[in-house]
């Protein structure tokens, strides 16, 4: 066998063997949103939209408290979580540029990013639920935006890093004092970019579950009052599939289905910004 | 050559002007430069000689990055605008700037020109329309650009971009527009624009231009300065110094031995 044959073969292995891991991967990914999918679909009745849960056996229970806990939660964690990411980005990006704190900072937010949920959870179990002496929502969303922080932070680093200094010159050299220059060009240059990295953001922490039952719990009845326990979809989904009854888990199934598709439209809008920002 | 009515007035003037970068890299080494009212000046020399260096000491661009140092002065308007006391902002809305490559804000043509208005308090719609206007007339902008104001200062071509960057600049009413090699970015046609814009601009702006282009020097400038590692060999008028240079390296790098 010549040098040349031998090539050849090794390349089709490797083709080979790398469209099999791909199309193992793909299954089942495809597997997991197809269930989701036709399992889901079937649960979408106006009910699941509009009642609030009954008894197992009393039929008619819908999961309208989930999601309007949910909602809240997401809500409130964005109003906490994104401005305190976009203002620290700042700080790192412009006033800290190049400083060996702004490098640290942005290192420890790299690692944050990838702290398991649940260790998120636990830490605001302890300072927000334990003295307060029971379950909140306002630690769910605070532990949401714990999580969001980070991400949204370092998207805004770099997308104000990629605004070419010469543009900030500019705006100086018009006699613009910093704030200005920032507020009125620098995030104007990189709105896209930082809307996207808000949009992923939500969409990291919109399928959390881990973090929400030490925090936020759950609730069977409507609540929307965020100093006691509220419920949410995704802890819903974790007690309702784990229950016994059979109703539970087809509501978990749509339960499922809403979240995917609320999140894989977000994780969507967010491409379809960069695309458009970089086209 | 044209006859100068005004008599010589020096708008701005460096005067034995160092300038260190940080880590105390000396680039400037006491520099007496000055820039006659009415007037194009330019600063020539081979790269890194400081003549950009000086550029941006006019309006005090250094001040943006830490550890930079003046020595020396640079009198404008009677004041030395080195000195501690002096407010850069208000400075530099006296001392424009221009760049090498169009940097349009990312907002539409008219929000571009209006934004230097608007930073000096200018907010009735009117009165921005109106300066707006004669800001692009000035940049010889307005005819390609008047159906256009509101659209992203982006979709203009590069040259048209310089233009509107140069208009810009000229709608806050500044005394001197400062120029960091404006055309080298640029085609020969839209070169051939600005150059000619600049020169109609002299009358209402003193205009210091850094070019590595000499024959732009001579082309549209008065008066020429020529520097070297950080040192001004010679500045004269322009058409003395590129005819009859007093020193022996003005002549060498006009005549293209080195650089």
């Amino acid at each position: 066998m010549n040098i040349d044959q031998k090539r050849r073969i090794e390349s089709v292995a490797a083709l080979t063997l790398s469209t099999l891991a791909a199309l193992a991967g793909m299954f089942w990914l495809v597997f997991i949103l197809g269930d989701v999918l036709v399992r889901g679909i079937g649960a979408l009745t106006p009910s699941l939209f509009l009642n609030d849960p009954t008894p197992p056996g009393v039929i008619g229970g819908g999961l309208r408290n989930a999601f309007i806990g949910q909602l809240m939660i997401i809500g409130s964690a964005t109003l906490i979580g994104v401005p305190i990411g976009i203002l620290g980005g700042t700080f790192l990006a412009e006033y800290a540029r190049g400083t060996r704190l702004a490098r640290s900072i942005s290192i420890l937010a790299d690692i944050m990013v990838s702290v398991p949920a649940i260790v998120v959870g636990t830490f605001i179990y302890a300072i927000l639920v334990k003295p307060v002496g029971h379950f909140n929502g306002w630690a769910g969303a605070a532990a949401l935006a714990v999580i969001m922080i980070p991400v949204v932070l370092r998207t805004t680093e770099d997308m104000l890093s990629l605004v070419p200094w010469t543009l900030r010159e500019a705006a100086f050299a018009l006699g613009a004092p910093y704030y200005k220059v920032i507020i009125q060009v620098v995030y104007r240059g990189a709105a896209t970019g930082i809307l996207t990295g808000i949009l992923l953001s939500i969409a990291r922490v919109a399928g959390e579950a881990a973090p929400l039952l030490f925090t936020s719990f759950n609730n069977s009845f409507l609540s929307t009052d965020m100093r006691q326990p509220i419920a949410s979809l995704t802890t819903t989904i974790f007690q309702y599939a784990m229950g016994p009854y059979e109703e539970w888990h087809i509501q978990a199934w749509g339960a499922s289905f809403v979240i995917t598709v609320f999140i894989l439209l977000i994780t969507i809008a967010g491409r379809l910004i960069i695309k458009w920002r970089y086209k | 050559m044209e006859v100068q009515i005004v008599a010589d007035v020096i708008e701005i003037q460096a005067k034995a002007l160092n300038f260190y970068y940080a880590g105390n890299v000396h680039s400037l080494k006491q520099v007496n430069v000055p820039a006659h009212k009415s007037a194009v000046t330019a600063l020539i020399g081979p790269s890194g000689c400081g003549k950009t260096t000086l550029l941006r000491c006019f309006n005090r661009m250094h001040d943006l990055y830490p550890k930079n140092r003046y020595e020396g002065e640079i009198i404008f308007e009677g004041r030395n605008i080195l000195s501690n006391d002096v407010d850069v902002i208000k400075l530099r809305s006296d001392i424009g700037m221009v760049f090498q490559k169009p940097t349009p804000f990312p907002m539409t043509i008219f929000d571009n020109i209006a934004y230097g208005l608007k930073l000096k308090g200018i907010t009735k719609r009117s009165e921005l329309s109106e300066r707006v206007e004669k800001a692009l007339k000035n940049a010889a902008l307005w005819d390609e650009a008047k159906d256009k104001l509101n659209v992203s200062a982006y979709d203009l071509s590069g040259g048209q971009q310089q233009r509107l960057v140069i208009a810009r600049a000229l709608a806050v009413e500044p005394h001197v527009l400062l120029f960091d090699e404006p055309t080298s970015a640029l085609d020969p046609i839209s070169t051939g624009k600005i150059e000619e814009l600049l020169v109609q601009l002299k009358n209402s702006v003193t205009i210091i231009i850094v070019t590595h282009n000499m024959q732009q020097a001579a082309r549209i400038s008065d008066w020429t300065g020529f520097m070297m590692l950080g040192e001004l060999i010679e500045f004269d008028r322009t058409d003395k110094m590129f005819t009859a240079p007093s020193e022996k390296l003005t002549e060498d790098y006009i005549t293209g031995r080195f650089g």
